[in-house]
């Protein structure tokens, strides 16, 4: 009974005629942006942290909520309207989703997704609700060693798991780290690689990074590939009306890969992308109209959307009870809520359970938003998508620019912005995965700070990592998982040498 | 000699990189008190690291759809201005001067200009339409940055 009760609190917050307004402007900005081929949640989220900056963090946290679910809903969208996915999370969607909208059901697969998310998200929230309270008690007894060793799996894990290469991502990472100790040691007050600038003494804020890193690279990737390809010709929305044989078709799939999608999003990680194509892959194989899929089957579009959904939510169990982010867009909501004072972890629950809960009812009243407001409004929606490109990136720009100076009011800030969306340019093109980089800047000073702790404790004796059990299973799971994406080709080939 | 792929040149610079890293971790001064972990450890593990990494990643080959230096450009002849890669230098280098004019010349004016130019220079040709939506967009930016959340904004050349 004590979750409901924390759930009626939370409502209570979340209820609040501000807090309301809050989310659902969230959810239609998130999902405009989500909407915009290239420009995915991360960014969304990047770009709202100077407007929650003012806010009390209950009201800012529940805003970004809404934005990180408006995201994930506008990227489906454009993923069914355009074959373009604003998010790698909803690539599965648009297996089926486009050839849907080919047929003219653009309309059925949007209320589809809508559903499936609708679903995918409640059903993921009852798991978070129960899940979340009990994971922090047991993160109560982590100590610096345990954090340090989960840090490094969080890391690993996002890094094996990122489909480019993986020595790549290690670098991404590496340089996070490297981006993230800039500035005076916390510990000692020693500067450390501040070149002399007094700029650099605070460090590099995480917003510049990760604005120039994904927007603002994104926009110079577009204006690369020729100001963001061809328009491509656009079909008619069509009804968003089910049949009620189509709703039970879809129960099913929508169900399992909801609980599917929650776990894989609990993992450091997985989340949203890889929920959704095991979602997407595991329908395929149950149904038995499996070869349908990818022709436009609905069955393929409530799949992967319920999972992203339902991973999204679960990738908030380890940032809310541990405090350690396990995606790159969680790592940017870590980011945002200590900007805004609050540093979640196991004490979260008792020190701001306004926080806490008033994230978890909002997250359900996102949910409802996102159903009944936004999905009639989605035709409108879409008409975002015919703004003449040029306009869409020069004010793309103008809002990133804001966005830092509005934050720091520092004209230096600005030009690394500008710097670092030329580095992430050449991420883009280089095939270097930019998640790893942007988690490692918001863990590397927290990690550094941890194993120092850590080795403060034992005195120097670097077998403190091993000694505790907890801490040594993490270490050689995060080891396991960088071998990962190393036996997985070694196995596939025997695998074809045995079949041969 | 053998040309060098995409990923062995970022792999050197990589390397140079990390060796300059390392070189000012071992200048991090040692802290007056003696500590199990002094601020300079963390680093030099991380130059390390990334000169080990940037010695796998010469050894990598590069991954297909990666620029590879002297590769096939069949980039249309294009007037200079218009290239692709001249898109990004340009707007580049109306980033760097938008940041170093926003305070002298003040928020709406550079922004206004700054959108409305680029909207131009990336080829929209209705000018009307540009300069209302950008300078729309920008007055409605800074009226809900300054007024309703008292983020403070450079008024510049204005008088507002």
């Amino acid at each position: 009974m004590d979750a409901l009760n924390n759930l009626m609190y939370g409502f209570g917050i979340a209820l609040e005629p501000m807090n309301i307004a809050y989310v659902f402007a969230g959810v239609f900005a998130g999902t405009i942006i989500g909407m915009l081929p290239g420009l995915g949640p991360i960014s969304a989220l990047a770009l709202m942290i100077p407007i929650t900056f003012a806010m009390e963090p209950s009201s800012g946290l529940i805003l970004m909520a809404g934005v990180y679910y408006g995201a994930i809903f506008g990227g489906s969208s454009s993923s069914i309207l355009l074959n373009a996915p604003g998010v790698a999370g909803t690539v599965a969607t648009s297996f089926d989703g486009y050839p849907m909208a080919k047929q003219g059901m653009a309309g059925k697969a949007l209320a589809i997704a809508a559903y499936a998310s609708f679903v995918g998200g409640t059903i993921s929230i009852v798991f978070l609700m129960m899940v979340a309270p009990m994971l922090s008690k047991v993160a109560v007894a982590f100590g610096p060693a345990e954090y340090f060793a989960l840090m490094v799996l969080g890391l690993t894990a996002v890094v094996s798991l990122s489909d480019k290469s993986l020595v790549k991502g290690l670098i991404a990472a590496v340089v996070g780290i490297m981006i993230s100790i800039i500035g005076i040691d916390l510990q000692t007050g020693t500067v450390r690689f501040a070149f002399g600038s007094s700029h650099l003494l605070d460090g590099i804020d995480f917003l510049v990074v990760a604005l120039g890193i994904f927007a603002l690279a994104e926009v110079f990737y577009m204006l690369l590939r020729g100001g963001g390809g061809k328009e491509q010709p656009r079909n008619a929305i069509g009804s968003l009306k089910l049949s009620r044989s189509e709703v039970g078709e879809i129960a099913g799939p929508i169900g399992r890969s909801s609980v599917l999608g929650f776990f894989t999003g609990v993992l450091p990680g997985a989340g949203a992308t890889i929920g959704s194509f095991l979602g997407y892959s595991m329908e395929k194989r149950i149904a038995k109209d499996g070869d349908t899929f990818g022709k436009g089957n609905i069955k393929g579009v409530a799949a992967p959307e319920a999972a992203n959904n339902a991973a999204c939510t679960g990738s908030f169990v380890p940032l809310l009870t541990l405090g350690v982010p396990g995606s790159g867009t969680t790592a940017v909501l870590l980011g945002a809520l200590l900007v805004m004072g609050v540093s979640p972890g196991p004490a979260m629950l008792v020190d701001r359970p306004d926080v806490f809960w008033g994230v978890i009812a909002s997250m359900y009243i996102g949910n409802i938003m996102l159903l009944v407001l936004n999905l009639p409004l989605i035709p409108y929606i879409a008409k975002i998508l015919e703004m003449p490109r040029p306009l869409l990136l020069s004010l793309i720009l103008i809002f990133c620019m804001v966005g830092v100076y509005g934050m720091s009011f520092s004209v230096f800030d600005l030009l690394f912005l500008l710097g670092f969306g030329l580095v992430g340019l050449g991420m883009r093109l280089f095939g270097f995965p930019a998640a790893p980089l942007i988690l490692a800047l918001i863990l590397g000073a927290i990690m550094e700070e941890s194993m120092r702790r850590a080795l403060q404790i034992s005195g120097g004796d670097w077998m403190v990592f091993i000694d505790k059990p907890i801490s040594m299973w993490l270490l050689i799971i995060a080891a396991l998982s960088l071998l990962l994406p190393v036996v997985k080709p070694m196995l596939r080939k025997l695998r074809t040498r045995r079949t041969a | 000699m053998t040309r060098l792929n995409s990923n062995q040149i970022i792999a050197l610079l990589l390397a140079l990189l990390s060796v300059g890293y390392l070189a000012m971790a071992w200048q991090i001064p040692a802290f007056p008190l003696p500590r199990p972990i002094d601020s300079d450890l963390f680093p030099k593990v991380l130059g390390f690291t990334l000169l080990g990494l940037a010695v796998l990643l010469f050894l990598e080959a590069p991954a297909a759809g990666e620029p590879q230096p002297d590769g096939d450009t069949d980039e249309p002849r294009e007037p200079l201005l218009l290239r692709p890669w001249s898109r990004v230098v340009v707007t580049a280098i109306a980033l760097a001067a938008y940041a170093l004019l926003l305070v002298p010349v003040g928020f709406v004016v550079a922004s206004t200009l700054l959108s409305f130019g680029l909207a131009w220079y990336y080829g929209y040709r209705r000018h009307g339409v540009n300069l209302a939506t950008s300078l729309g967009v920008v007055l409605a930016l800074y009226l809900t940055m300054t007024r309703v959340m008292e983020v403070y904004l450079p008024t510049g050349i204005l008088p507002i």
